[in-house]
């Protein structure tokens, strides 16, 4: 009996003292559950609407506020230019696209508040149609303090009008979020479990010895890492496409142009993503599961699943800057949105910022031997 | 001249103590002048000089972190000196590194090649890189792999990947060759074929110099020797005359040699042919 104790904290000793078995066992189903917990699927969802505000009053402000209600939230609405939130309503990232007219709230003056709804999502669009006209209506009475009699239809009309989406709903958001996911896996794993096992065995050593050295090695690589990207890239955009029957927007063929530079781009990123941690790390054993840390989160917190719209403000506040976010919703806009690589602003800008940053803590991390 | 000269390198190989002057060689291919070296606070190199001559095969032995593996990597140029000079066949290490590591072959004491290439595929690999082409089949077939050429490293006994590694470092066609603990974990058929092997380089013109545990091995193989401990050579001579000395002081072995040694008796009992 005592003989079978000692043996058994020895043996929890051995098993809590591996981190990497804890991860698994613990640290990552956690993450999962919570994350996933978060996504409160089977809750009220707010639908989303964008807003264009022409009034900029005090009247059109409490209509704001009143559409997204008080203690609950009604409706999620995000403030943009007419262009702009007519292009999130096309391409299925808001289920209604509001322009409050110059004269609301003026007294004695008609105002028409125009309302777009994508024509697929006919349950969204009759909440937020109720939605409108109960506030509307409620704010109307509170505000011009009239009789009952008096009809806010005199006042405050809603003009609605249906357009059909471009968006390919739950797998077109998909396929370009798995493609950019997998261009982070690769480019993570390839170090974490290549190069690092090159370095530990000695093999850079080696290499080290020759006139030519270990750069011209490394250079190789990464091309042949480059074009596994760009492969990996088309191959699942097109079998997404055909399987999962999404008509993508690459029938233009300067989209495969545009793909290509943004997968080359995420590529350079999560390699020098993977030299960084690998540096950081000092061996083999202890640079994967980091690499699983870093990657594991940001597969759920970029929206390559699910858009960050499902996912509480306070994330989706910090999980916008991440670079699996900036990568997912560039190739998305370009697969399925129908942006090329010139007018994708903040997706561009996003990556390269995010190159250089991890560029420079690479090469300060990493060391050949 | 050239007969002259070619008439004086031979009567050097058969005398090899008549060309030290003061530990100073004729036409030396390797110079070591006063190497230091420092890791922190350790001394691992503290202070080392000696000469290589050309063609020789010239042996450093030690224990473990005397200092022998720093030494022959700071030759190599894969590492800096603190202070001294290193010169390889007139070239000086620090100055110009990358000259350097294209005369020499290297093997290291850990050795490790990609598990998913071709012994042939990884032989070109390594010619691309001193910009060479060489016939694969023919490097390997020098350390005697040829019949192996499509097999991968993974698959190799311990002798084999040795001699893999010696082939790697032949690809071009070195002045010097390096081996550090050539045969560390061989067993002794191995061993002896990777002996075998060493002379045929060295009758092929190459000057060598190894690292070894094994004074045995080093008294088989080596022209010259150095021992190095903490640091600083403490000897360097033939392993006869080193010999000599120790029994000119009077020095009796514990134990009186028998006409043969164990090793005999296992290559007696299981044969002298490779298990590979």
């Amino acid at each position: 009996m005592k003989i079978y104790l000692a043996l058994t904290v020895v043996s929890m000793k051995m098993y809590f003292r591996n981190r990497q078995a804890l991860f698994w066992a613990l640290f990552f189903p956690l993450l999962v559950m919570l994350i996933f917990g978060m996504m409160n699927f089977n809750g009220y969802n707010a639908p989303s609407v964008g807003v264009h505000d022409e009034a900029k009053s005090e009247a059109s402000r409490n209509l704001i506020k009143a559409l997204q209600g008080d203690e609950e939230e009604v409706l999620k609405v995000s403030i943009g230019t007419p262009e702009e939130i007519l292009h999130d309503l096309e391409f299925g990232e808001s289920r209604a696209a509001i322009i409050i007219p110059k004269n609301y709230g003026v007294p004695g003056e008609l105002a028409v508040l125009q309302v777009t709804y994508d024509e697929r999502y006919t349950q969204e669009r009759a909440v937020i149609s109720t939605v409108l006209k109960q506030v509307t209506d409620g704010l109307f009475k509170e505000y011009a303090a009239v009789p009952d009699e008096y009809l806010v239809e005199n006042s405050i009309n809603v003009n609605e009008s249906l357009i059909q989406g471009q968006g390919q709903g739950f797998k077109g958001w998909l396929i370009p979020g798995i493609a950019a996911m997998a261009i982070m896996q690769t480019g993570l794993f390839t170090v974490v479990f290549s190069l690092v096992r090159f370095k530990s065995q000695g093999v850079l050593r080696r290499l080290k010895a020759t006139p030519i050295g270990a750069a011209h090695f490394l250079a190789g690589q990464l091309t042949t890492k480059a074009i596994v990207v760009v492969i990996q890239t088309y191959v699942l955009i097109i079998v997404g496409a055909v399987a999962l029957g999404v008509s993508v927007n690459t029938g233009r063929l300067g989209a495969w142009f545009d793909l290509t530079i943004l997968a080359l781009l995420g590529g350079a990123l999560f390699i020098a993503m993977g030299l960084a941690i690998s540096g950081w790390a000092k061996s083999e054993e202890t640079a994967a599961p980091m690499a699983n840390v870093i990657s594991m989160p940001m597969m759920f917190l970029s929206g390559v699943f699910f858009p960050l719209s499902v996912m509480p403000e306070w994330l989706t506040r910090w999980s916008q800057y991440l670079p699996l976010t900036y990568l997912a919703d560039g190739m998305r806009a370009i697969t399925v949105e129908g942006a090329t690589v010139i007018t994708l602003g903040n997706e561009l800008i996003g990556l390269t910022v995010w190159i250089i940053v991890v560029f420079a803590i690479a090469t300060k991390t990493f060391r050949w031997e | 001249m050239p007969a002259l000269y070619s008439r004086l390198e031979d009567l050097l190989s058969k005398h090899p103590e008549a060309g030290q002057v003061n530990n100073t060689l004729i036409d030396p291919v390797i110079i070591a002048n006063d190497i230091r070296k420092k890791y922190e606070d350790i001394d691992a190199v503290n202070g080392i000089s000696f000469q290589v001559r050309r063609g020789e095969i010239f042996g450093m032995l030690g224990p473990n972190g005397a200092g022998k593996t720093t030494t022959v990597e700071i030759l190599e140029g894969m590492r800096n000196a603190d202070s001294g000079e290193a010169v390889i066949d007139g070239i000086n290490v620090k100055k110009d590194p990358t000259a350097v590591k294209s005369i020499i072959g290297v093997q290291l004491q850990q050795n490790a090649f990609f598990d998913n290439l071709k012994l042939s595929e990884i032989v070109g690999m390594y010619a691309q890189l001193y910009e060479t082409k060489v016939d694969p089949i023919e490097v390997l077939s020098r350390v005697g792999l040829e019949g192996r050429k499509n097999s991968k490293y993974a698959q190799l006994s311990g002798g084999q990947k040795q001699r893999l590694s010696i082939a790697v470092a032949l690809v071009n066609d070195p002045v010097i060759l390096f081996l550090d603990e050539p045969t560390t974990g061989l067993d002794p058929q191995a061993r002896r074929q990777v002996w075998a092997l060493v002379k045929k380089i060295r009758d092929d013109g190459a000057t060598i110099v190894l690292t070894t545990h094994y004074m045995e091995e080093a008294e088989e193989l080596c022209d010259r020797i150095a021992v190095i401990e903490s640091g600083k050579i403490i000897a360097i001579d033939t392993p006869n005359a080193l010999i000599d000395q120790l029994l000119a002081t009077g020095f009796k072995p514990e134990k009186r040699l028998r006409e043969a040694t164990l090793d005999d008796v296992f290559l007696n009992l299981t044969g002298r042919d490779l298990r590979d």
